[in-house]
Formats: C-alpha cells, structure tokens, sequence
C-alpha cells in the first residue's frame, strides 16, 4: 500500500474523529453555559468521553500502518 | 477480536522494527536515562520537601518561584476530588496509588517538553504503567469482593436458567475488554505524547534554512510555537490516566458498598 492511500484513510479517520470531538465539547459547553456550577462534574465527564474518541484515532493510525501492507 | 492479534506490528513499530518510517524512540538503555531523570525530579522534591517539612513545606517558602505549599496542596486536593468524586467515599484510600501515577505521568510529560523523547512518548513505558495500574485494579477488586466475587463481577448480572450460556459469553467479552484496557490506556498516553513530538519534528522541517544570509542559512524552529498546547496535552493526559484508573477502580469496588451503605451512598458523589 502506497504512502498516499494510507495518508487519505488517516485523514478520513481524522475526520470523523474530530466531528465527534467537536460534538462533545459542543454539548460539554452548552451544558457548563446552562449550569455553570456543575462544571467541574461536566468537565470529568467531557474528559473521558475525549479520550475514548481520541482513542479510535490513535488506533487507525498506529495498527493500520502496520496490518496493511 | 481481530485488533487483538493486530497488536504484534504496534508492538514492533514500538521497537523501532518495522523500517522505513520506524520509531525514532530511545534504545532501551536511553529509556533509562529518561526514566531516571523523571524519578530525579520526584526525589529531589520530595528530598527537598522531607527535612524540616513544617518549615519548608508548610511556611510558604519559594521554589522555583513557585509557593510550594500551595502548588502540593492543590495537586493534593486536585487529585483528592477526582478519587473521592469518581469512586465515592471509600475511594480516599486509593490516592496515593493515583497520585503516584498523576506524578510520573506529569513529570514524565513534562520532560518531553524539554527534551528530544521522553519515557512516556516510548509504548514500552507506558505499557508497564498501564499493566501496573489494570493489574492494581484487578488486586483492590479482590480484596473488595473476594477472589471469586471478582470473578463474578466479570460475568455481568444474575441470568436465570439457561442463559447461565449469556453469562458465559459475558465473561470471555469482559475478559477480553480487560485485557484492552492496557492497550488502550498505553497507546493513548504514547499516541498523544509522541503525536505532539513528530507533528513539532514536522513543524520544525517547514522552517529548515528558510532564510539565506548570503551563504548561511537560518532555519526557524516553528515546532516551539507548539509548546503551549503540548504543555495542555501533558496536563490532561497525566489526568485522563489517573481519571480511567480511578473510574476502572469505582467499577470494580463498587458492589460491596453498594450493600452495606445504600442510604448515604449518593451524597459524598458530588
């Protein structure tokens, strides 16, 4: 598999993964916006949700390189 | 299932194995180095901190220009609130264990910033940690539930019956998802940190000799421009770490508390 093939799937990932970020800080700030004394609970919360989607990201970028080949 | 096996070429990219564009991590003896920088900077704190504790810790003297007092206290009370918050009461028992991991992770991170690879931007590092903090998990769960009650855990809720089949098929997914979760909680540390390391290596090739001084040429490090957002990364990937063992944990310790103090049980999880 060619470099730049592998380069487009990585940016459609990127893609998506950063719709669904900008999905959850949306909504994380529309939430604090609306009641700014549970920040710090929507803040943990925000947090995770984050780092499970980035998660997917990293997945595709560091096991896709290495299985297609 | 199949991302299971599909973790031998992460591995061996890890081991700067896979060719053309491996990884450019330390050997193993440089890993030392680096892990033996971070663990310098924890004991030369706490040597600083240890003799004369009332005077220097707690009078508000200086370090670095930082009020020392004030900087341990609120990384104590940051990481106090994230364990009793996530866990619940029983969970101020578990600070030092996550605090120790909130204090390598940081410093490890921050030596990232000063130097060219740091231990957590190595997958081997963060898999030892990751593998301490599930094994951890697994340990405090025996010990809340039993050695059996934790293997129950596994296998989901009580199925009448026949579905006893659905609870076996549980167990083997919840095994699995387990296992995961060492993956996942290394590859994100290692992702977001080496990430922040090839995107300023990447930044820094856009500004090389891009001016000319009749014959010398300067190059303009554009990777520093990073350094702010790779400082937030640092922050709260050393927090998201302590925050995923904290939640794993109040997964895990959950049921007997769940018994024995129903009533109070929702107030102290604000």
């Amino acid at each position: 598999m060619t470099g730049n093939v592998l380069g487009l799937g990585i940016g459609i990932a990127a893609f998506g993964v950063a719709i669904g970020l900008g999905l959850i800080g949306y909504s994380a700030m529309q939430g604090m916006a609306r009641q700014p004394e549970a920040i710090g609970k929507l803040q943990t919360a925000m947090l995770i949700a984050l780092a499970f989607v980035e998660l997917v990201f990293l997945l595709v970028v560091f096991i896709v390189p290495g299985s297609v080949r | 299932m199949k991302a299971v096996f599909e973790t031998a070429p992460l591995l061996l990219a890890a081991a700067g194995k896979e060719g053309e564009k491996g990884h450019h991590g330390p050997s193993f003896v440089g890993l030392f180095v680096y892990v033996a920088l971070v663990l310098a900077v924890l004991f030369a704190l706490m040597a600083y901190a240890k003799p004369g504790m009332s005077q220097r810790v707690f009078s508000g003297r200086k370090l670095l220009g930082l009020p020392i007092l004030g900087s341990f206290e609120q990384i104590y009370l940051f990481i106090e609130q994230m364990c009793v918050g996530t866990i619940g009461s029983h969970g101020r028992k578990y600070i030092p264990m996550i605090m120790t991991f909130w204090m390598v992770i940081f410093v490890g991170n921050l030596v990232a910033l000063f130097f060219p690879t740091s231990p957590t931007a190595d997958l081997s590092f963060n898999l030892g940690i990751a593998l301490i903090s599930i094994g951890y998990v697994q340990w405090e769960g025996m010990r809340a539930n039993g050695v059996f009650g934790h293997l129950k855990h596994f296998a989901g809720p009580k199925l009448p019956g026949a579905l006893i089949l659905i609870s076996a098929i549980i167990f083997v997914i919840e095994l699995i998802s387990e296992l995961m979760k060492n993956v996942s909680l290394s590859l994100r540390l290692f992702g977001n940190i080496d990430g922040g390391h090839q995107a300023a290596v990447a930044m820094n090739e856009l500004g090389k000799h891009i001016i000319d001084l009749g014959g010398f040429e300067l190059s303009i490090p554009f990777g520093a421009f990073l350094l702010p957002i790779k400082l937030l990364t640092c922050v709260v990937q050393a927090m998201i770490f302590s925050l995923l063992t904290c939640v794993y944990l109040s997964l895990v310790t959950h049921h007997d508390d769940h018994g024995d103090d129903h009533g109070h049980a929702p107030a102290p999880a604000h």
